[in-house]
């Protein structure tokens, strides 16, 4: 596979742009970092090499021909140089090349210093990924979290120190717009979203493909906070080939409690009558040691007959302590059927138009039966967010909670094999008999 | 004719100073060449926002008697009408009489009198276009969030036809570097750092910048002395910041436009969201009161929840707008203070407990007469 990395060059001559130089290729780099952020195509990129300058002026040309650097963002900076003994006079960039710039660095002194070259590239992803291993009583989990990193930069990175960014950053100008001129296009966030999804069919990984470095044992992937984020650092180095996506385990917790909750809430989980399985990230359920970062959760259920799928959501960011709920659709063993028992109008008020008498106000009074039936052989907790428009009142023994102005939540268990009816009444007044409290 | 041919010969396109000797015409005294001479030091200032002044040091040998100086161009883009030209000294005897433009071409033609045969030397001012600048700043914050070193870069991409071998670029807050910026060229350059500026970290949840319920986290700065600036007004221009992660190397945390803020003022900088904070609304109350006729008041509780995951208690600002006429009730609640910014516009500053304890905002406000 072709290494496209930027080339980096350094003049003999303490010259003028203008004057002719003679460039010498320069040793590899002593290291590569890898920074990759998760909500924007955004991934630093941290060099190390260890470079002679002579006293006075030192140009140094760096170029990425074929790259999707962001030209803005390269920075040149010497390492542990306490004296201060280089310094960057300007950063040139000439005009015969959008994938080359030039700088003059001033050395005081004659010396070998190594120095770091951070920049942008677009390309490079990453995702979360969870599997669920749902015991048969859905009582506990074993959940497993991946982090997979997708390449299309162009560029194979070999032996590179991978550190992933949790967080939503803000940036004003995209890296890709700011890596290619304007006739060329690149993927957009989105079809790179979909390439990675499909990554792995189209290019897995073999062995000897940096597969593990030989290690016996996963790598141990470290996670520390940093402002608003969290940096995931991938223990050792990682050869993350063009076109290739690697994935690795972030964290494995057995035994992580569940709540089964059925759900009608068409705010949340749409109308049906949902089964939720709720968790918290907290150290009660042997989690809470960091935020879970967005990504697609998939739950499958361990039975005496082999494991069943139980479905997937496509979770937000889950803070430290802040609870997560996975609907996995309906359940034909937990039934809700709601009724409408009874309907009357009541307290008409007419209006003279010309020869007419119209109405203008009129109340409603409806009571509704919501029956709840479980048919599994164990407990189950319901909440049922029931809503009503307009001026209404809400009345029902079953005492309800606020939700808010327009909503009420019935929150019940109901015991294995049984079934519970709530009953309320809705009164909604129109027109005319709108109160004014 | 020759003055134009010469003028076009040039590698990239000179603006020529050119005498002629004396004579009475000003046709004749451009084909009487006598010398081209260089420029002795050229400056390009960027002191106004969207112009560029080019300013050029020439001696001249004049004779006795009136001169006629020939200046062309060709290639670049000079603002004809804003060129001038004076004797630098300012006791100087010389006088310009007029000053000539020939139809059709990009060249001016000055009469000069000189007491005496001398070498003068002259200064030529011009606007000139193509000639970008950009702004641009490098904020390295520290690990515990309270300071940063700010780097301020100004960079030049030089697209006027023109090379300068070498020149004094001056930059608006009057930084001067010397280089050569050939046409086409880029050239970016530090031109200001100050190390531990102070800075502060908000939470803000604005619904008249995002409407999406996202809690932004932002680094205020002031433009004063106090926090370590406050010598030059910041121009306008796009803010890196990166963060010391505290292992010797540093990551990068987010980037804003930085606005333009002069001396005393305050630059905000969005990183991101803050996505620890999580603020849940929901409207408790919202009744009709007061009914007159189609006129009505209404009763409005808008609820707020916040929980702040993070393990250490922050304040939250949220900044909240109510249209028309309205009033605060006396029970509203949940906020350390309120203050309201205009008629629709309020801000809550709110303190949140940490590790997830919820905290209720409560915005009870009354809306009058609305029909």
């Amino acid at each position: 596979m072709k290494n496209l990395l930027p080339a980096l060059l350094l003049s003999l001559l303490a010259a003028p742009l203008c004057a002719k130089e003679e460039l010498v290729t320069l040793p590899k780099r002593d290291g590569v970092q890898l920074t990759i952020y998760n909500s924007e195509d955004l991934t630093l990129v941290r060099e190390t090499r260890t470079l002679s300058f002579k006293a006075g002026e030192n140009r140094l040309q760096f170029s990425w021909a074929n790259t999707l650097i962001d030209p803005t963002s390269v920075e040149f900076q010497a390492l542990a140089d306490k004296e201060g003994n280089l310094e960057v006079s300007d950063t040139s960039y000439p005009a015969e090349s959008h994938e080359m710039l030039i700088w003059t660095i001033t050395a005081k002194k004659a010396a070998s210093h190594q120095v770091q070259i951070t920049y942008f590239t677009s390309g490079i992803s990453w995702s979360a990924e969870y599997t669920g291993l749902v015991a048969a009583d859905e009582s506990a989990m074993d959940l497993t979290a991946y982090v997979t990193v997708h390449n299309r930069s162009g560029e194979d990175y070999e032996d590179a120190e991978v550190r992933l960014v949790v967080g939503v950053i803000h940036l004003v100008e995209k890296v890709i717009n700011l890596a290619q001129p304007a006739t060329s296009r690149a993927m957009d966030r989105k079809e790179m979203e979909d390439w990675a999804r499909d990554a792995p069919n189209k290019s897995p990984s073999g062995p000897g493909r940096g597969g593990g470095g030989g290690m016996s044992k996963p790598k141990q992937i470290d996670k520390a906070g940093l402002s608003e984020y969290y940096i995931y650092s991938v223990e050792g180095t990682e050869t993350i080939l063009t076109n290739w996506s690697k994935r690795l385990r972030s964290f494995s917790v057995a035994g992580v409690p569940l709540k089964t909750v059925y759900h009608l809430n068409p705010a949340k989980f749409g109308p049906e009558f949902t089964k939720v399985l709720e968790f918290k990230n907290n150290e009660e359920c042997k989690l809470g040691k960091e935020p879970l970062p967005d990504g697609l959760i998939r739950l499958f259920r361990q039975s005496a007959s082999g494991t069943g799928y139980m479905g997937a959501l496509a979770s937000k960011y889950i803070a430290k302590n802040d609870e997560v709920k996975i609907s996995v659709g309906s359940d034909p063993e937990v039934t809700l059927k709601e009724k409408r028992k009874s309907f009357a109008k009541q307290d008409l008020v007419f209006q003279q138009r010309g020869n007419n008498r119209v109405v203008s106000g009129w109340t409603t009074l409806e009571e509704f039966e919501i029956e709840v039936k479980n048919f599994r052989g164990r407990e189950i907790a319901v909440e049922i967010h029931r809503s009503a428009a307009g001026d209404h009142d809400f009345d029902s023994e079953d005492k309800p909670e606020v939700e808010n102005f327009n909503t009420r939540k019935f929150r019940f268990a109901l015991a294995a094999n049984s079934s519970r009816k709530l009953v309320f009444r809705i009164t909604t007044r129109f027109g005319e008999n709108v109160r004014a409290k | 004719m020759k003055l134009r041919l010469f003028a076009a010969a040039l590698p990239t396109a000179l603006a020529c100073a050119i005498i002629g000797l004396s004579s009475p015409t000003p046709a004749e005294a451009r084909i009487k060449l006598a010398t081209l001479p260089d420029r002795e030091a050229v400056a390009v200032r960027f002191d106004h926002p969207n112009q560029v002044l080019v300013e050029e040091e020439r001696t001249i040998a004049l004779q006795a008697g009136v001169n006629n100086i020939d200046f062309s161009w060709a290639g670049t883009n000079i603002d004809k009408g804003s060129i001038v030209f004076r004797p630098a000294a300012a006791d100087s005897k010389v006088e310009i009489l007029s000053t000539s433009y020939p139809p059709g071409e990009n060249a001016l033609t000055w009469a000069v009198s000189s007491p005496d045969a001398r070498s003068e030397k002259f200064r030529i001012s011009y606007l000139m276009g193509n000639i970008q600048r950009e702004t641009s700043y490098q904020a390295m914050v520290s690990k515990d969030e309270t300071t940063c070193s700010f780097k301020h870069y100004f960079k030049i991409r030089n697209w006027s036809g023109e090379s300068f071998a070498e020149a004094d670029f001056i930059t608006r807050d009057g930084k001067k570097f010397e280089k050569a910026l050939s046409q086409g060229e880029a050239k970016r350059v530090l031109v200001n750092k100050w190390d531990n500026v102070k800075i502060k970290k908000e939470y803000v949840y604005d619904l008249t910048r995002q409407y999406e319920g996202k809690v932004l986290t932002d680094y205020v700065l002031v433009n004063s002395k106090d926090i370590g600036l406050g010598q030059i007004p910041l121009e306008f221009g796009k803010v890196r910041i990166y963060q010391d992660d505290g292992k010797g190397t540093a990551a990068f945390t987010g980037e804003d436009w930085g606005r333009f803020t002069p001396i005393g003022d305050e630059m905000r900088l969005n990183i991101g969201t803050a996505q620890d904070i999580k603020v849940e609304f929901k409207k408790m109350v919202n009744d009709v009161t007061n009914r007159r006729g189609n006129v009505y008041d209404t009763d409005e509780l808008d609820q707020y929840e916040i929980k702040n995951f993070k393990d250490s208690e922050v304040i939250l600002t949220l900044v909240l707008r109510v249209d028309g006429e309205w009033e605060m009730m006396k029970d509203a609640s949940g906020f350390e203070s309120f203050e309201r910014m205009d008629n629709e516009t309020v801000k809550f500053r709110v303190k949140c407990p940490p590790k997830g304890a919820p905290v209720l905002l409560k915005f009870h406000y009354q809306r009058k007469d609305v029909w």
